[in-house]
């Protein structure tokens, strides 16, 4: 038999003003199952909530109907309420009589005959509702940190720094990204392989992280606190343990024809090869593609060089399976490819490069040392014209948004090409100069007052050659004139874009991504780094572009959301999720289909000569969010959702 | 003088935007006609089309349901689900004579009180021209009557 | 040679390999004019199975009989192009495996049967593409769209007069190859949300949910309407709502086993023109 407690709150004059308490109080008095009922000042107060607590003891209530503010204010007071009195808190309901009914009524009979239906229907409701306890979560502390570029770093060192385990997992030989190819960094110009190698080494050597380089994620199953990640470790050919680094292979490899893709092409590497001088770690691998030894069966020189007979030809693909609590992606971007621009020639004349090409050039561990030459000749250009949005804000070529880093490195390559080339003329065609961040307009201001950039504020029709020069053919707008330069090389601004392959691997780890493939988080303002899916967070350009600081504030922010986690053992999870009858699940899988969250699993049902009976839906606690999409596409009613079940809403619905 | 008509209404809401664009509607102290009960679910993916059979059983003469803008939905894409099953049984509704001005369908976000308001008010006018539903109210009272043999 | 001929003839095949252990047909009914389903075990008794312009019913439910599949062996079975629908809808609802199934196609025309190409469910994409280019066919469409011109009181009567000679007796649901539900919601009384007494209000209720249950999954093979004892036009409702899914959707059901389910995907932009 039920027993039932109604507790009706004035709430001061909020709600008596406009609502007669004491017929609501008698009318429920009258209503079956109800064993007690109350009106008191305020509820929500000590006083009252110590009423609440009595009456549930002495009248043994099997559940209460708290008629006051919205669920919204006061539920979790109630509930706790309920559980200090020895109830189930989930065996309290609220009926919203105030701000769904004595604020926004001015009648005070109906408002009270709203009220009198309200608090009813909570009553048949609250009569159904069952005994939940919160799900129970362990919690493994361990992360897993996908991509190695700065955010990923700095993601896995902060995580690590709290006393936290870390895997760090990158696809390339080398811990970096993209940060390890430019050359200064804006606003403060200083070098990027100075303040990133620190880092990289660090990473490498914290005793908390564990570090998989030139490894892939190939598959991520389970859930918050409960991630199972399998990793494969790609075949360096060389013996990670027993490889000192002395780089003799490097030297004596006789293909060394190969375009050096950390250099952006400009550059040569042999086939055996660490991307770069400060690699981490540093430690070859053999890119099985162009190696000679690999295509044609002879070779073998750099295990003949290896002093320390390290070089294994034999080596296969490994595959780790890890467990892990949370998972941070910080797999970074690409650069746009611009041959939609035809009219820029990218392809066609070597002088026309990219951005991230220039920053090898001025990089001094590039290819050219540092010193700014063209392509084609090697020779030192005299006027360079910078084109920027060269993709971005282009929705009918390009990306429809702006990519954010572009403004900024432009000004610095303007600045460094002045630096470096004394006399050579800079121009810039700009659409607008975004420079918002702290010293960002400030340095583009340098750019063009100290380092006299000349800024052209329109765009670029045509780029041509004439008599060894690069003819560019643009307007400035402000002038309203048509402009032709003569350089000797063009620099492209190029669009950031989602790495080739990151809507695919958006589905290998279960989050979402945009048209694009950049990766969605779960509030683009309140919870810029977290992603719908629970334990999986964003750093860095992976989920829209961002520049250096922004992507170490979003990796840290990261960490602390991991941490934060990682405080518990277990997590604590409401218990409003959906549940499965197995005996009248037909297995249609429209549950399946429907579920956001990937939570409903096939679950084999077996006999006792272990032969498959049938196939049944089976929710993942886990995963499960509870907002019951599945239990209104079961036709057979078998799929319920605790908290919302199917009967507390008829019975709700039918006491209206 | 004619005692005006009263209609009963139900509304079905999903707890994250209707229901407290609903709160901020009162918090905001806004004024809506009394006729409306308010059921509320997590999110409009769990608005099954018999809450609003039932709905009409009990005697309701309009039904609302209402949630999330599309895309903003806190379970990602409850609304999407639910754009789709409405927009199927509206049109069964539809064919087996259930009046469509009756049965009404709603985006109203946490931010949106004064829509909540309005909506409530012009839905309530535009029942009471409509007047009671006596052909649904005549089929429940076939249910009540004994049958005489 | 005939196609009853053919068909006998392939399913003795069939049966005496071994490739199926099952041939599902129709043999002949209580009335000339009329056929029954047939099951044939042994390629002897092929000679009883008939082929002809009054083979209407839609054998494919038989399928889903608990246990038929579950040892893995194939099946044999008549189906004309809605039972090819229906079976695809089946398999995409992962209540069959469509490998298991061999099909003897036919086309029903007024006076006479022709054979359709093909033995796998996945045979006959250009058949089932004519279709949905067909689609909503010439039959009840007039009647269909009287209905809709009807004012909503007016449809309201039509129907309660209909409902009212309802008598709950569920023919309907079990001809359905669709209806496959191992606990029918009627049948759920934890809530009871479907009266299952036969007033006008429990029968209105009924077939509502019939109708969208089998909404984007119905193939129109009019079964549920010959089995309705008190001829309630349900096929009316059932192309009703079939118009709806192709319109909003473009969804005709039944295109191949790996068609989506219209009503558990979703589309962000799909229209809304409805919504306030």
């Amino acid at each position: 038999m039920a027993k039932i407690g109604v507790f009706i709150c004035h709430c001061g004059e909020n709600i008596a003003a406009r609502i007669d308490c004491a017929r609501l109080l008698s009318a429920m008095d009258d209503h079956p199952g109800v064993s007690v009922s109350l009106d008191y000042k305020y509820f929500c107060s000590d006083p009252g909530q110590e009423n609440v607590k009595k009456a549930i003891r002495e009248n043994n209530l099997t559940g209460i109907v708290v008629a006051a503010c919205s669920p919204r204010m006061h539920e979790a007071t109630f509930r706790k309420a309920c559980a200090e009195a020895g109830l189930n808190p989930y065996l309290c309901e609220i009926a919203n009589i105030r701000e769904q009914c004595s604020w926004v009524h001015s009648d005070r009979e109906k408002a009270t005959e709203k009220a009198i239906d309200i608090t009813r229907s909570l009553i048949e409701k609250v009569k159904r509702n069952n005994e939940l306890q919160p799900i129970e979560v362990p919690v493994t502390r361990k992360a897993l940190v996908i991509g190695g570029g700065i955010a990923g770093i700095q993601a896995a060192l902060d995580i690590a720094n709290a006393g936290q385990e870390v895997v760090l997992v990158e696809r390339e030989p080398s811990l970096g990204g993209h940060m390890a190819q430019l050359s200064e960094t804006f606003p403060t110009l200083d070098c990027s392989q100075c303040i990133m190698t620190p880092r990289m080494v660090e990473a490498a050597q914290h005793p908390k992280i564990e570090l998989l380089t030139y490894s892939e994620i190939e598959q991520v199953d389970g859930f918050i606190g409960n991630f199972t990640v399998k990793i494969r470790k790609k075949a360096r050919y060389v013996d990670m343990k027993t490889c000192t680094g002395c780089g003799d292979c490097i030297q004596k490899c006789p293909q060394k024809k190969i375009s050096d893709e950390f250099d952006c092409n400009l550059g040569k590497r042999p086939a055996i090869y660490t991307p770069f001088a400060q690699a981490v770690p540093n430690i070859p691998v053999i890119d099985k593609e162009n190696c000679t030894y690999f295509k044609n069966g002879k070779c073998r020189v750099c295990a003949k060089a290896c002093p320390i007979d390290c070089i294994n030809f034999e080596m296969q693909d490994e595959f780790v399976d890890i467990e892990v609590g949370a998972i941070v992606v910080a797999t970074g971007f690409q650069i746009q490819n611009t041959a939609m621009y035809g009219e820029y020639g990218y392809g066609k004349y070597p002088d026309v490069i990219t951005g991230l090409q220039f920053e090898r050039l001025a990089s001094a561990s590039g290819p050219t040392a540092g010193k700014i030459m063209r392509p084609s000749d090697g020779k030192e250009p005299e006027t360079v014209v910078f084109i920027q949005c060269a993709g971005s804000r282009d929705p009918s070529k390009g990306v429809k948004y702006c990519s954010k880093i572009c403004c900024m490195y432009t000004s610095k390559h303007a600045m460094l090409y002045a630096h470096k080339v004394h006399g050579g003329k800079a121009h810039v065609f700009y659409m607008d100069i975004r420079a918002a961040g702290k010293g960002y307009d400030e340095f583009t201001r340098r750019a063009i007052e100290e380092d006299e950039a000349s800024y052209l504020r329109g765009r670029v029709s045509k780029v041509w050659q004439e008599n060894g020069k690069l003819m560019v053919r643009g307007v400035d707008t402000l002038l309203g004139k048509p402009v032709e330069i003569a350089a000797d090389m063009v620099v492209l601004a190029t669009a950031i874009t989602p790495q080739p392959d990151a809507k695919e691997f958006a589905k290998v780890i279960g989050i979402g991504c945009d048209e694009y493939g950049f990766y969605n988080e779960a509030h683009l303002k309140l919870r810029p780094v977290e992603t719908a899916t629970a334990g999986i967070y964003l750093a860095g350009a992976c989920q829209s572009p961002k520049d250096i600081p922004d992507s170490v504030a979003q990796a840290s922010a990261c960490a602390s959301k991991v941490i934060g986690l990682f405080s518990r053992d277990r997590l604590e999870r409401e218990p409003v999720i959906a549940m499965n009858n197995e005996a009248t699940c037909s297995g249609c899988w429209g549950c399946f289909v429907a579920c956001p969250y990937g939570a409903i699993e096939k679950k084999d049902i077996l006999n006792r000569s272990g032969e498959l009976i049938k196939r049944v839906a089976f929710v993942n606690p886990g995963l499960c969010q509870g907002c019951g999409t599945c239990v209104t596409f079961c036709r057979s009613n078998s799929i319920d959702l605790a908290g919302f079940t199917e009967k507390q809403i008829f019975a709700e619905v039918m006491g209206l | 003088m004619n005692e005006q008509f009263e209609p009963k209404i139900v509304a079905f809401v999903c707890t994250y935007c209707t229901y407290a664009g609903a709160d901020l509607a009162g918090t905001s102290r806004l004024k809506y006609p009394p006729n409306v009960r308010i059921v509320r679910l997590p999110c409009t993916g769990r608005i099954s089309p018999m809450f609003i059979l039932k709905a009409l059983q009990k005697g309701a003469d309009g039904v609302l349901v209402s949630g999330c803008h599309p895309g903003d939905c806190h379970f990602t894409s409850g609304n999407f689900h639910a754009r789709r099953r409405w927009t199927v049984f509206r049109a069964l509704l539809n064919f087996t004579g259930i009046p469509l001005d009756r049965i009404r369908f709603s985006w109203i976000s946490a931010a949106e009180g004064v829509k909540f308001a309005e909506l409530i008010s012009s839905l309530t006018d535009d029942i009471r021209k409509l007047g009671p539903f006596e052909q649904y109210k005549a089929m429940i009272h076939e249910t009540e009557t004994p049958v005489s043999l | 040679m005939s196609i009853q001929e053919q068909y006998r003839k392939k399913a003795a095949e069939l049966l005496s390999s071994g490739e199926v252990k099952l041939v599902i047909g129709y043999g002949a009914g209580t009335t000339p004019d009329r056929r029954r389903p047939l099951f044939v075990r042994s390629a002897d008794e092929t000679s009883k199975l008939h082929l002809d312009a009054a083979c209407e019913a839609n054998l494919s439910g038989y399928l889903v009989t608990e246990g038929l599949l579950a040892d893995r062996k194939k099946v044999g079975i008549f189906l004309g192009p809605e039972g090819i629908r229906s079976v695809n809808i089946l398999a995409s609802e992962s209540q069959l495996d469509p490998d298991q199934i061999v099909i003897m196609g036919f086309n029903r025309e007024a006076e006479s049967v022709s054979a359709l190409e093909g033995s796998n469910v996945r045979d006959f994409p250009a058949m089932l593409a004519a279709l949905k280019e067909q689609a909503p066919g010439a039959g009840e469409q007039a009647l269909v769209e009287r209905i809709e011109n009807m004012t909503p009181e007016e449809r309201f009567t039509f129907w309660q007069a209909e409902f009212e000679k309802c008598i709950k007796c569920y023919a309907c649901r079990q001809v359905c190859p669709m209806c496959y539900c191992r606990r029918c919601i009627v049948d759920n009384n934890q809530p009871q949300w479907v009266q299952t007494s036969s007033h006008t209000l429990g029968n209105f209720e009924w077939n509502l949910v019939r109708a969208f249950h089998l909404s984007g999954r119905c193939v129109e093979c009019g079964g549920c309407d010959r089995a309705c004892p008190v001829n309630i036009p349900l096929r009316l409702i059932n192309r009703r709502m079939a118009m709806e899914v192709l319109d909003a959707y473009d969804h005709f059901s039944g295109m191949s086993p790996d068609q989506e389910t219209v009503l558990a995907s979703f589309k962000k932009d799909d229209p809304e023109t409805f919504i306030l």
